[in-house]
């Protein structure tokens, strides 16, 4: 009989790269649920022996979900599929029962591992035939373009956010990444986690391949840079060159380690060009009047880190003007094609 | 690699304008360029092969040891930027007559070169020659700092003008909705101004508005936000002022006023001050209402006879 096998993931893009990475010989019956609530309902019904869950997810999250697997020991066994690979992230979720981690985005070879390790199946682990049969995201509404890259941005931001928490040696908040397309000029309206009343500081890095190109923007509350320094312990130089040194740390690791998960997930490799200070203490409407001049419309990939122990926030932005979306959506399809070959494909200019 | 690709490489690594070192994890150095030998001294026979810190003690060895971490660890590029730290390595600049700096201003990109194991065993420290941006950001950065002191500044009296104090008066008005310190304003007017100009021409009429601000500027605290309002009217905001601290401030303005005589050709002009004073209430739900409460009072002062600083009804 087959074994019923549960995906749950708010992203359909997510669902779908993980049916297609589940082994052909391995005889499953696959469900889906886009949330911690539906997925409760579906275990229930007998539709979710093996589960694989997301952590970050609206409605109820994965912790919310394990947690109310544990107090009514229901009967599945879960694999957690995430982007928050935080050694923390993964603690809180192993000590509730669940019985593995995996991050996203899928390896193939390590989800045979576990599925052989605890016995769950044996087989052959290829994964070529459900690549076949399951549809592919072909990206047709721009809904679809938007999940598939809120998708590509809650791995980079899981990978940046691991890499964050060691810096600071503490657990980071990972959110929901927001997406939407606005014009560059509004960017401003999108930042929810920063106080309008206050000076920021902010931090801008290019990144440029021949199909994709953007920008990344880091954005603090002066407020909170003050903090970042303070877990830092940096305070030996002058107070604005620390508050610099500090941005600069801080815009390093996470811009770094997202434009790693990018390429990664792109297979692209990115030039990377210097970082500039867009402005230190100064009002959030003057940094965009100040740099942004066009009225091209752009993908905003909005993500708003929180450090609950230091009190800090902040936002990183990636920004990808509006004509290079399709190229970097066709390549984003084109590397979850050849997902099994693990070579990276060299981004070539055609 | 045949030898003729190895050469031009060779060329190419040498004629770059971007000085290139790579090191292990141990920072022992393996590759030092052209750029960096000619304006080290260093050779790169001579340093190849040893610790980088032992040829340069200017760099902070902790300090990039903490920057190069997370290139090794995390496999991600690291920027250093002059403006939050103006060099790695004490250089001269590019052009030792013309510059007006004399050392190099630098950014230092710090790449990652993984290995065939895929993980990260050396490094690559980029250097880039910054000076001339520098020089001409700080130019801007001190001519734009010159052109804010200007545009806030009266040109008679050297006290802010009147756009810069309300833009101060309304600052210090919102902080005050949240800190509830107390804060008071204080409006002045010259009394019988136009007689002064009448009688003895508009220069002497500037020669009194002068002598006042710097009366106002001795009678007042570092602290204290002074400005000109209008032709003969003053305003001077007083943090952490009760009313009854600002009629102090404001009688002492009152008896120098009377006090001073202005000298004007062989003439001696003496005037008089109005003024009227208002503590900030959470009832003043506007920064108008609140100089608006000042005015009254000073309204109030010119009524019953001028020469006096009259205090506004208390707003609970």
């Amino acid at each position: 009989m087959a074994l019923p096998v549960l995906i749950c993931d708010d992203s359909s893009f997510a669902r779908k790269a993980m049916a297609r990475s589940l082994p052909d010989e391995w005889d499953v019956d696959i469900s889906y649920a886009v949330n911690g609530e539906e997925a409760i309902a579906q275990i229930e019904a007998g539709k979710g022996d093996v589960m694989f869950l997301d952590l970050n997810m609206p409605v109820m999250d994965g912790y919310q979900t394990m947690e109310i697997i544990r107090k009514r020991d229901l009967p599945t066994m879960v694999i957690v599929v995430s982007g928050d690979v935080q050694v923390e992230a993964r603690k809180r979720m192993m000590a509730m029962g669940a019985i593995d981690f995996i991050r996203k985005p899928i390896d193939n070879s390590k989800l045979s591992s576990i599925l052989t390790k605890y016995g769950i199946y044996t087989g052959e682990s290829s994964a070529k035939k459900r690549a076949e049969d399951e549809s592919v995201n072909t990206g047709d509404s721009i809904a679809e373009k938007l999940d598939a890259f809120r998708e590509i941005a809650n791995v980079a931001m899981g990978r940046a956010g691991e890499n964050l928490a060691k810096l600071l040696n503490t657990f980071v908040e990972l959110p929901i990444p927001n997406i939407s397309i606005v014009h560059a000029n509004e960017l401003s309206m999108m930042l929810t986690n920063i106080d309008n009343e206050q000076q920021v500081s902010a931090v801008s890095k290019g990144f440029v391949s021949p199909s994709i190109k953007g920008e990344a923007l880091i954005i603090f509350n002066d407020a909170d840079v003050t903090a970042i320094q303070k877990v830092l312990g940096a305070d030996k130089y002058q107070q604005e060159l620390a508050e610099i040194e500090a941005v600069m740390d801080v815009s390093n690791i996470i811009i770094g380690a997202c434009l790693n998960a990018l390429s990664d997930q792109l297979q692209v490799i990115f030039t990377h060009n210097t970082p500039i200070l867009l402005g230190v203490h100064c009002d959030i409407n003057d940094i965009v009047d100040n740099n942004i001049s066009r009225w091209e419309k752009v993908l905003v990939i909005e993500i708003a880190y929180s450090v609950s122990s230091g009190n800090i926030n902040f936002e990183l932005l990636l920004v990808i003007p509006d004509r290079d979306i399709d190229a970097a959506f066709s390549r984003l399809l084109g590397a979850q094609r050849s997902a099994e070959q693990v070579i990276p494909a060299r981004d070539t200019i055609g | 690699m045949s030898i003729l690709e190895h050469s031009w490489q060779d060329a190419l690594l040498s004629s770059i304008e971007v000085g290139i070192v790579v090191v292990d994890k141990s920072f022992y150095v393996h590759e030092f360029n052209q750029f960096m030998e000619n304006h080290s001294g260093v050779l790169s026979a001579d340093i190849k092969g040893k610790v980088l810190f032992d040829f340069f003690n200017e760099i902070d060895k902790n300090w990039l040891e903490n920057k190069c971490q997370p290139v090794f660890s995390m496999n991600t590029p690291v920027f250093v930027i002059w403006e939050q730290r103006q060099y790695l390595f004490e250089f001269g600049t590019s052009r030792p007559i013309t510059s007006s700096s004399d050392h190099m201003y630098q950014n230092i990109t710090i790449l990652p070169i993984p290995s065939e194991s895929g993980q990260t065993e050396r490094i690559c420290l980029l250097v880039y020659d910054m000076t001339d941006q520098a020089m001409s950001k700080e130019r801007a950065d001190k001519l734009n700092e010159q052109l804010k002191v200007i545009s806030r500044i009266d040109g008679l009296t050297g006290l802010f003008n009147r756009r810069y104090w309300q833009e101060r008066f309304e600052r210090e008005f919102k902080l005050t909705f949240r800190n509830k310190k107390p804060i008071s304003v204080l409006i002045l007017d010259i009394d019988h101004f136009k007689k002064v100009n009448d009688t003895y021409g508009h220069q002497a009429g500037d020669k009194v508005i002068q002598s006042l601000a710097m009366l106002i500027r001795k009678a007042t605290r570092e602290t204290d936000i002074s400005g000109r309002y209008g032709g003969e009217e003053f305003v001077v905001l007083l943090p952490d002022t009760t009313a009854d601290t600002a009629l102090i401030v404001g009688e002492r303005i009152r008896k120098a006023a009377q006090r001073y005589l202005v000298k004007h050709d062989n003439a001696e002009i003496s005037v008089t001050i109005s003024a009227g004073i208002a503590q900030f209430s959470s009832q003043f739900t506007r920064p108008l209402m609140w100089l608006e409460a000042a005015d009254k009072a000073l309204y109030q002062a010119k009524e019953s006879g001028r020469n006096q600083v009259v205090l506004a009804e208390a707003h609970a």
